[in-house]
């Protein structure tokens, strides 16, 4: 089973058989759970986020046509989840700003490394900075792949890498040296 | 300047630049020192945030996502019984009305007044249009 190609897989997943299903959800669960992980960090709903792009994959597979690889479309709504996923927290931070606003603070008392550093930065950037970033920077798709898995265009990935690169540089400059 | 001198470094690292870019950019970085820091800080963060390592989201997750597909199909046959189980009713009271409506209206209780069907005779039969042509 691990020997077919994608496409033969959908094929069989589509005629009912869920183990070739699972065999692509082995296959592509390391780049899911790296860009899902990267937009949200490490928490609870990362897992909860993966599990929902495999279920609306199996959903819309009857409807899959094959014209993007499948790689690309799961990562394709692997970013759509997890932007709504940080809108929603951004509306629930809004009304528990007060409860939550220490979960961003640096403690000096246990300085973090540079990775850490790094990924504190990284979780402050803008939604749509912080997904060219993943994309780009975290996963090392190219930019014209950046630019079709978010609908986006070329200039716009090229415009907003640099804004992400400048503040994360801007906030951790000190570490960088 | 210096700005876009550290906008076409940025650019550089992602698509391809003209050859006039690339003269820039080369004495840009040969000159200016402040530059070259921010470069090299760029080129740090970046490969700080690659991605080295293979992520998961742990063992058996592929297993989790196949018990959810299963617990989903048995959730919609359920749905499909129970919306269909509202017009099993409806239906079942539409016929009881119907088999009542015929025993009050024959006045005799026999299987053909219930159901409504009329007694066929053979010769009933015989008489069906498809005959009336062949015979002389």
């Amino acid at each position: 089973m691990a020997e077919l190609k994608d496409e033969e897989l959908i094929t069989n997943a589509q005629q009912g058989d869920l183990t070739s299903f699972k065999t692509l959800v082995i296959r592509h669960e390391g780049k899911v759970a790296g860009v899902v992980r990267s937009m949200l960090g490490s928490t609870a709903e990362a897992e909860d986020i993966g599990q929902e792009v495999f279920i609306r994959f199996y959903e819309a597979l009857q409807k899959f046509r094959g014209e993007s690889a499948v790689g690309t479309y799961l990562i394709r709504i692997a970013i759509n989840l997890s932007l709504n996923e940080l809108k929603r927290r951004k509306r629930r931070f809004s009304i528990f700003a007060r409860e939550e606003e220490g979960q961003f603070e640096v403690d000096d008392n246990n300085p973090m490394d540079l990775k850490e550093m790094i990924n504190h930065e990284f979780n402050r950037l803008d939604v749509d900075f912080r997904a060219v970033a993943t994309l780009r920077l975290v996963e090392g798709y190219s930019t014209e792949e950046t630019a079709e898995i978010l609908g986006i265009p070329l200039g716009t990935v090229l415009s907003r890498l640099a804004r992400a690169q400048k503040k994360l540089r801007a906030g951790l400059e000190k570490h960088l040296n | 300047m210096e700005n876009f001198s550290e906008d076409i470094f940025l650019k550089s690292l992602d698509v391809e630049l003209s050859l006039q870019q690339k003269t820039e950019l080369e004495n840009a970085l040969q000159n200016d020192r402040q530059l070259q820091k921010k470069a090299d800080q760029f080129v740090k963060l970046r490969t700080q945030l690659q991605r080295n390592e293979v992520d998961s989201f742990g063992p058996f997750f592929a297993e989790r996502i196949i018990n959810r597909i299963k617990s989903l199909k048995k959730e919609i046959d359920y749905q499909i019984f129970f919306f269909f189980k509202k017009y099993q009713l409806a239906v079942l009271g539409v016929i009881v009305a119907l088999v009542v409506l015929n025993i009050f209206s024959s006045d005799h209780l026999t299987l053909q007044s219930i159901f409504g069907f009329e007694e066929q005779q053979v010769e009933d039969l015989v008489t069906i249009d498809i005959y009336k042509d062949l015979t002389p």
